[in-house]
């Protein structure tokens, strides 16, 4: 009996002290982890993504399948192994994210030079039209000149004629010559402006530009004020700072800064708070380092929207402050 | 010889059950908790999140019942989703921005197709 005893507490033994240390076999959950990382290593649009993370993961794997010790703890490094794949797939995807990110950005800069250089062209071609169009009216004017003098021997009256037709092509001459110089100053000025894009291009990125005929005309959209107030709302100061370092690239041009309102409220309170706001920016431009005698503000009201009153976006887009760089 | 046995049981025993584990464990995985909680991890890793919470409610259940062994695998458990869920949390960000890019980019290339025409390909 108490041989048998002794027995039954020593196979107890055995079975407790190989509790611990369960001998590793074909173990599922183990395959699917490694699966796992393997699809995560061969995925090729994700190929040298997260090196890092990769890394810990695959070493966490490794401690998981040399582990020995009891099942629980396994299973603990075993899940701890899969979640770090997890991380590293995440951080992966992430970076081919802002790798994609950093290509758009620059894909946008490449649309807004190459706009700028089809602006430029298209002010070059209208100087060669302007240019034949002198050519031309030349060669009329000598035809009318030999046609006059033709008339001249035939018929006294026509000669008249001739003469007249003659003053009219020099006219026309002139006035061709006049548009062919301008022409020939908005090639130059387009010229001067693809030279400067390509520095302006960062600014280009976070500013609304608009070209007009007055000069260059910065949107500040919505967010400089809060509503109904004329001081700039904390940090506005610092969405300004892109413009200053804009304008600086002009130094001998003239500002204008206006202020625009939507068409909600009265007119006249619209204009004097666009015409306050208007100050406001001004103020700033000019504490940030833009000279003063450059520069001057007026407040527009509700008459000048760059977009529909009735919806709200459009309504958002009227409330701005346009800063114009004239073109003297 | 029957003393010397059970001795021998008792200590095979023990061997598996680990002492109290220091209680800051879970502080730190509350910590990375509410880190995941302040990255948007709610809504861009909602599952994670449920699997930090969990594990860490059993860690602080094992903790009270004293089955000790368990209490740091959990806490850690919980503390690894939590990274996880910020992790899925910034990528969920940058592939938001990167979809907000690339429409914008498609509407300033309509504009501008519109504007010069061919000319602009």
């Amino acid at each position: 009996m108490n041989h048998l005893l002794t027995k039954t507490l020593l196979v107890l033994l055995v079975v407790l002290l190989s509790a611990c240390t369960a001998a590793p076999k074909k173990d599922l959950a183990l395959e699917r982890v490694r699966d796992e990382l393997r699809t995560l290593q061969s995925n090729p649009e994700l190929a040298g993504y997260a090196t890092l993370a990769l890394g810990e993961a695959e070493r966490a794997l490794r401690t998981a399948e040399q582990a020995t010790g009891d099942k629980l703890y396994r299973s603990y490094l075993l899940y701890m192994a899969d979640r770090r794949i997890q991380i590293a797939r995440a951080m992966a995807e992430r970076e081919q994210h802002e790798q994609s990110i950093d290509e758009l950005k620059s894909l946008k800069s490449e649309m807004l030079i190459k706009a700028s250089q089809l602006e430029a062209e298209h002010a070059r071609l209208e100087a060669e039209r302007a240019r034949l169009l002198v050519a031309t009216t030349a060669e009329e004017a000598q035809r009318a000149r030999e046609e006059r003098e033709d008339a001249l021997e035939k018929e006294a009256e026509s000669a008249r004629a001739a003469q007249l037709s003659a003053e009219e092509a020099e006219q026309a001459r002139r006035l061709a010559e006049s548009r062919a110089s301008e022409a020939e100053f908005a090639r130059r000025e387009a010229d001067l402006a693809s030279q400067q894009i390509t520095s302006l291009t960062r600014q280009l990125e976070n500013l609304q530009l608009r070209q007009t005929e007055s000069g260059v005309v910065v949107t500040l959209g919505d967010v400089l004020f809060a509503s109904g107030e004329a001081q700039l709302v904390e940090g506005g100061r610092s969405s300004l700072e892109e413009v200053v370092d804009l304008l600086q690239t002009e130094p001998d041009k003239k500002i204008r800064v206006e202020g625009h309102t939507d068409s909600s409220g009265e007119s006249s309170t619209n204009l004097l708070l666009s015409e306050q706001r208007a100050n406001a920016v001004r103020e700033a431009l000019i504490s940030m380092g833009v000279s003063a005698d450059r520069i001057s503000a007026s407040g527009m009201g509700q008459d000048f929207p760059i977009a529909s009153n009735e919806d709200e976006a459009g309504r958002a887009r009227n409330r701005r402050v346009d800063v114009i760089l004239l073109d003297n | 010889m029957k003393p010397i046995l059970i001795f021998c049981i008792c200590l095979a025993l023990t061997a598996c059950v680990a002492s109290k584990p220091d209680p800051k464990v879970l502080d730190a995985t509350e910590n990375a908790i509410q880190m995941a909680e302040a990255a948007g991890g709610d809504e861009f890793a909602p599952v994670e999140m449920r699997f930090a919470r969990e594990k860490l409610a059993s860690a602080k259940l094992a903790m009270e019942k004293q089955k000790y062994e368990v209490v740091v695998y959990l806490a850690e458990e919980a503390e690894i989703n939590a990274e996880l869920a910020i992790e899925k949390s910034r990528t969920a960000k940058s592939r938001r921005q990167a979809n907000e890019l690339r429409r914008s980019n498609d509407e300033l290339y309509k504009r501008l197709v519109d504007t010069f025409g061919d000319e602009f390909k």
